[in-house]
This record gives C-alpha cells, structure tokens and sequence, in this order.
C-alpha cells in the first residue's frame, strides 16, 4: 500500500505550478511523510513561505497556512509561535528568500532560539524571477545578472545558523529523499530553532546555460557536492577549508545542542512578573 | 498523540507501480532513478514535452520504491510487500540475461 499525501493536501490545487522535476515537490512529500510518522493533526500545523517558488508550499499543504510578504517570513512565523505555543510551526523560505531579502530575519530567529523549523531550499539561484544571481550561486556559475560567471564568494548558510545560535541545523538534497524525511524528523522533534539547509535542483532556470539542463543531471551534480558528516569530521581543519573553497559541504545533522528556549522564557518571564510564579 | 488517519493507499490487484497520468510532468525522475529499468518514456504528442511515462516492465520491479520517493508531482506509486510479490535484484538480471 502507497502512501497516501491526500490527508495534507489541497487536492483541488493539484497538479503543482512548479516545473517538471523540481525539488520543491519532493521536499514536500518527505515534509509530508514526516507529519505523518510524527503524528501530527493537520490543524497543529502551521505553514509559513515567503515569495519565490517555495511560497506555493502554503498553497498546497492543507494546514493552517500564511503567505507573507518576501523575506519576513520569520518575523511572521515568530509572532505566530509566541501567541501559539503548542502549535508547529514550519517556515519554508527560497535561498533568496531567507538569506538575501530576509537574511537579516533569519539570523534573528536563530539568534532567539524560538521554536521554528525553518526549511532552507537551497537551489542556488532566484529561480522564480529567472535566474538572477543569488547569495549561494557558486563561484564561476552563470546567471542573468552574472553573464560572464559570478565572482561573488558564496557562504555557507549552516555556519551561519550555527553562528547566529541555531540548536539544530541539519543539510540534506532532494536526491536522497528518504533521509531527507528522516532529517525532517529529528529536526521537527527538536525543541528550539531547527534549520535545514535543503539542497534542490533548478534545472530550468539555474541548468539551463550551466550544462545541468536535466533535472536527474542536476541533482547528481549536487550529491557530488555534499559529503556525509562521518567522512567530514574526520579531516583536519585544513583539509575542510580547502573543501568548503571547492564548493563542497557536509551532509547531515551537522549541530545540535539544548538550550533554553525563547517561547518558555517569555512566558515564564510573564508569569514573574505577574508575580504568578 | 496518535492520528486516526489511514495514510495506506491499496495497490490495484497484481500491480507493482501505477501511474497517475493526469499529474505527471513528464519530468523523466522516475525513470532516471529506477535501477532495473522497469519504466520508459514513450512518446506521446498529447501530452506535455511531448512524452508520457509507461510501465513497460513490471516483472523487473524489486520494490525499492525510489520512482515514488523522488516523484515531485504526486503521481507514481509503488506497492507493498504484502500485496505484490517482488523479485529479487538477481533473479532480474537471470531475467534480463545479464547473471
């Protein structure tokens, strides 16, 4: 017996808007087989996306939905988390998204430790608008905006959760859907800000002049690009940094800690001062 | 906190993978990941890209389930192990000539 996704789904919506073979779709299905495994009601769910190809995932989950404004997703998501607490949250944010427009929201999110999971589609590109040059496009890659290749340097968007104060960050890539499912789980389990740095093909507008015009090509050229987290921490410091210089990161769960977190220490702080406690 | 939702979709009988046709894209992912080459593309003007996802050999099928994991658009569908008996990885190549 298949799984049957029709629980989560807007079937009236379907078929997706999105292009034959793109990431996004199998994003959702792990998110969705991820609900499912953990138990959770459709109504416990909140979905927020901002602008870009992954703001149709509140159009297609059949949870309580927001499709906000580009880049504030997380400021959205926070306010939605503190006036619910027992519900999950789930924010769903492009590269441009989360990291460009709305880069300034998310370090604030990792920073407070609030219990979102924020799930980062890594396509390296702003696929939507046509291919301009995005925060993760790599060195020497083609877009509109970079006709002769890019010379921006890219960074490392795990680092920088990590740095910000996220407690869990995890990386995976579509290619490999099933641990992507189980990533989605141990992060949805965490308590406190869970990233995810999804690695997804956009063989349409990122493949099209980088020789990755094939959604199945695309996807092999970003396994070649991740290495499993057991591999990785055997190398030495050096070793990493040329690595991470050629383009190529680690995969899995890269971090996670207990700390406290944001939504019982504000409601702890209202009950002190309450004089409740 | 349990959910009383059955999420069990049932297979069409002796069927190992079935096709929705109205969703598919034509995308080519499933045929891309299947390791025994149990799908094809078949060209088919009515649809988009021009080309259409068939099951051309379904006695190759071992049950691994990568078609249904890596379809983004919803629409291809494996079996399980209770309801469709699958070969064994050798007993298709024997099959294929290849062993």
């Amino acid at each position: 017996m298949a799984f049957n996704y029709d629980y989560y789904l807007r079937t009236d919506k379907m078929p997706t808007l999105w292009c034959w073979g793109c990431g996004d779709g199998i994003i959702m299905k792990a998110m969705i087989r991820a609900f499912a495994k953990l138990g959770w009601d459709k109504n416990d769910i909140c979905i927020v996306s901002g602008i870009g190809c992954s703001g149709r995932f509140s159009s297609y989950i059949d949870a309580n939905t927001v499709h906000t404004t580009h880049g504030r997703t997380v400021a959205y998501a926070t306010g939605i988390k503190l006036a619910n607490p027992d519900k999950h949250v789930i924010v769903v944010a492009g590269d441009g998204d989360g990291l460009a427009i709305g880069g300034n929201h998310t370090i604030h999110g990792c920073r407070r430790n609030i219990d979102l999971n924020f799930v980062l589609i890594n396509n390296f590109i702003y696929g939507l608008t046509n291919s301009q040059v995005s925060p993760t496009t790599p060195k020497g890659a083609w877009s509109v905006t970079t006709q002769y290749g890019n010379i921006d340097p890219t960074f490392d968007p795990a680092e920088l959760a990590k740095g910000a104060g996220a407690t869990f960050i995890g990386r995976e890539s579509v290619a490999e859907a099933q641990k992507l499912e189980r990533l989605f789980i141990k992060g949805f389990q965490h308590k406190g800000f869970s990233f995810f740095d999804v690695h997804s093909n956009c063989h349409v507008n990122f493949g099209r002049k980088n020789k990755l015009a094939n959604a199945k090509k695309n996807m092999d050229w970003i396994e070649e690009r991740l290495v499993p987290k057991a591999k990785w921490d055997k190398l030495s410091p050096q070793e990493q940094y040329e690595l991470k210089k050629q383009g190529k990161f680690p995969r899995g769960v890269l971090y996670q800690v207990e700390e406290p977190e944001y939504c019982e220490e504000y409601y702890k702080l209202i009950d002190r001062v309450r004089g409740n406690s | 906190m349990a959910l009383n939702v059955d999420f069990r979709l049932k297979a069409p009988a002796n069927t190992p993978v079935w096709v929705d046709e109205a969703k598919c894209k034509s995308c080519e992912l499933c045929v891309e990941f299947c390791p025994t080459g149990v799908l094809e593309m078949i060209p088919d003007p009515h649809n988009i890209l021009g080309q259409m996802v068939k099951v051309t050999h379904p006695e190759y099928c071992i049950g691994c389930k990568e078609c249904e994991l890596e379809c983004p658009d919803f629409c291809i569908f494996v079996a399980e192990r209770d309801e469709y008996k699958f070969k064994k990885l050798n007993e298709v190549k024997k099959l294929k000539g290849e062993a």
